[in-house]
């Protein structure tokens, strides 16, 4: 499997472990260029650590299967190796880093980034032209720039933070985390905004979601339900609108029989 | 070596030195008491409660007699406009690095007060207490022939900061004993930088002992940084008390010398008085830092905020041994107190010991105390966003210490600790604007 098959992302019967409890049971899923896919699922299916897994979050084992990204074994590269290829993980609760101010990690971000792609630094000038640019378009205040990092934001603050960053970083796949869950209306358009914003034919992206009021803004390519730690199901847009009408628990109950 | 080896050295140290000393027969008499207390008490061991993480086989080691000057090498100065300068050079006032003071400020040297009226001097100067945490003092006593004098007037505010420097020039290994004594009268304001920087090649060990008191309504912003050489050691002994509705803010910050102990005991005696103690070290390779703390509640209504961090890598051990009393007449107090640390190997340690005893029922109080590494969940996000383990702990342990540091109450001397502490991160200017 290359890049050039546009294959971005290609797991494999992945068996994933935390705590001594097994969370992912076989997962597989293909994720091309130019693609937007939706997982969806339950509380407690292993949604978190799918993403978890692929960006390096310790604590997680892998007991068996394989991830490819971009022709590379994921598995086996440091957190901020897969970074700097370009993955991009939005966190589902952003962690707060008081005395490190935003615009700081912002920087430091993209350097890393630019530094492994062989790209001079942006010069301060530069940099905050781009950043006042992006700002703006997150609808988000110039003075959280110079806040600690998360540091007493709201919640829709930090999800907005995290698809400001990711808006920076231009990563080629995006994971996003529950981006959608605690934002009002008027968030949930901005953020949906900001990831439509990174839709291109170079690019994939993976929303990790409870619910599909995301999908309404932000359409899919390919809709999965994640379950009992695989996915169960795979299909286009109207699996999501089923999945609202239905609720989880019927795939449950087919699944287990 | 045996238990009583540093004490013989001591007796020894004192024969051959006391007859030289300035002070005539009363100050003879109250140094020979000094060392007759000391004697009958023994310098601090293991085993006493609030000694015991102290390494005081390597603090014996520094021999007791006077440490040779040297050639004083230039230090750097602090980036405070205006300071007038109070200099002591191996805990003598040095007048050729010393600024004439401001108007409300008298400063005396200690030296020129023994010879001149050695009575006025055994009134200014408090002989140590019997606490057991005193010993130091005692011996600082027993040596007592120099340091400083301050006093602000009642109601002076002077405008620029006072910077006490206490220099070691050591040549030779030895130790150095010192008298502070600074006192403000009633709604005085003064802000006392006071910064150690041994410069000189040897071993040295620097004991202080030292009285604070504040008037009424008096406030103190006392800025300390131990910035001490590799070689040298600090033990100093300050004994603190506040009358009604003073403010007294200390700022500490231990990142220099091999050994440094700290104590401190503050009496909140006046009514709502308050007091502020910031505190932060940071050890490598094989330095100490214990930092020891008693605050007394006396009076009602009285405040009291203390946090102090650590951070230790290498085998560098640190101690916070904290204790806040809260005495029946001190109805409506309150009290936090917090220290945090940060163990960097496997090999450092760090001990807190945060102690609340409370003795009414009206008060306010709060402690915690937590060691530990880096958060996981932290250093997961900013490897997330492509930063490496190494940069991501070093960011890390930079935010612990400039949420501290962003307390400091003067502007420049603020963003000078703030880019110290983030030196070895890139960026820096960016990182400083943070706090």
């Amino acid at each position: 499997m290359s890049a050039a098959s546009g294959m971005i992302l290609d797991v494999r019967d992945l068996c994933v472990q935390a705590g001594g409890r097994r969370i992912l049971d076989g997962l597989s899923l293909e994720v091309r260029a130019g693609e937007v896919h939706a997982i969806m699922g339950p509380n407690g299916s292993g949604k978190s650590t799918l993403t978890g897994v692929l960006a390096g979050r310790p604590g997680l084992e892998v007991v068996s299967g394989r991830a490819t990204y971009l022709g590379r074994d994921l598995l086996a590269m440091a957190p901020e190796e897969r970074a700097r290829e370009g993955l991009f993980l939005a966190f589902q609760y952003p962690v707060e880093i008081p005395g490190v101010n935003n615009v700081y990690l912002l920087k430091a971000a993209l350097n890393a980034l630019r530094r492994h792609r062989g790209l001079p630094e942006l010069d301060a000038f530069e940099f905050l032209n781009l950043v006042r640019g992006r700002l703006a378009a997150m609808q988000m205040d110039e003075g959280l720039l110079n806040r600690g990092v998360n540091e007493g934001f709201s919640g829709g603050e930090k999800k907005r933070n995290e698809i400001l960053q990711m808006s920076l970083l231009e990563p080629t796949l995006a994971l996003l985390d529950e981006t959608d869950s605690g934002l009002d209306i008027d968030a949930l358009k901005v953020v949906a905004a900001g990831v439509n914003a990174q839709r291109g034919p170079g690019r994939a992206i993976v929303l990790v979601t409870h619910y599909q009021r995301l999908l309404e803004h932000v359409v899919p390519d390919r809709v999965h339900v994640l379950a009992g730690g695989r996915i169960v199901r795979s299909g286009g847009r109207e699996l999501a609108l089923e999945l609202e009408r239905r609720g989880y628990d019927w795939l449950r109950a087919e699944t287990a029989a | 070596m045996n238990a009583a080896a540093p004490l013989d050295r001591l007796t020894a140290a004192h024969a051959e030195l006391a007859p030289r000393l300035a002070g005539g027969p009363s100050w003879t008499r109250r140094r020979r008491q000094a060392l007759e207390r000391l004697l009958a008490r023994g310098l601090p061991e293991r085993r006493d409660e609030n000694w015991r993480y102290l390494d005081h086989a390597r603090l014996g080691a520094f021999s007791p007699g006077p440490a040779a000057a040297g050639d004083l090498p230039a230090w750097p100065a602090l980036p405070l406009p205006g300071t007038r300068r109070v200099t002591l050079v191996d805990g003598r006032y040095e007048p050729a690095l010393s600024d004439a003071p401001e108007t409300g400020v008298q400063v005396e040297d200690l030296a020129a007060l023994l010879s001149r009226d050695p009575e006025a001097a055994l009134a200014l100067l408090r002989a140590p207490g019997d606490d057991a945490d005193d010993r130091y003092a005692l011996v600082a006593d027993a040596f007592a022939a120099d340091g400083v004098l301050i006093r602000v007037a009642a109601g002076a505010a002077p405008a620029a900061p006072v910077c006490l420097t206490h220099l070691a020039s050591a040549a030779a290994p030895g130790t150095h004993h010192a008298r502070l004594s600074i006192a403000l009268g009633p709604g005085a304001k003064l802000t006392l930088v006071e910064r150690f920087s041994a410069a000189g090649p040897a071993a040295a060990l620097g004991n202080l002992a030292a009285e604070l008191s504040l008037g009424r309504g008096a406030t103190l912003v006392h800025v300390r940084l131990h910035e001490h050489g590799a070689a040298a050691a600090q033990v100093e002994t300050w004994v603190a008390r506040q009358e009604a509705g003073s403010r007294y803010e200390q700022y500490l910050f231990a990142t220099g010398g091999v050994i440094l102990r700290s104590n401190l005991r503050l009496a909140l005696a006046g009514e709502a008085a308050e007091c502020r103690l910031l505190g932060l070290f940071a050890v490598d390779g094989e330095r100490q830092a214990d930092l020891h703390t008693v605050v007394t509640h006396d009076a009602a209504a009285t405040r009291t905020e203390q946090e102090c961090r650590g951070i230790a890598r290498d085998r560098g051990r640190g101690a916070f041994n904290g204790r806040i009393v809260v005495r029946p007449a001190a109805r409506g107090a309150d009290a936090s107190q917090s220290s945090r640390n940060l163990l960097l190997s496997p090999l450092a340690e760090i001990n807190a010991r945060p102690q609340l005893e409370i003795h009414t029922d009206d008060v306010r109080c709060r402690h915690g105390a937590t060691v530990g590494s880096l958060d996981e969940a932290q250093l997961f996000y900013l490897r997330s966003r492509g930063l490496d383990a190494a940069a991501a702990g070093a960011l890390l342990t930079w935010a612990f210490c400039a949420d501290l540091i962003g307390r400091l109450p003067l502007p420049e001397l603020r963003a000078a600790m703030q880019a110290r502490f983030a030196a070895a991160l890139p960026d820096r200017a960016l990182l400083a604007g943070s706090a």
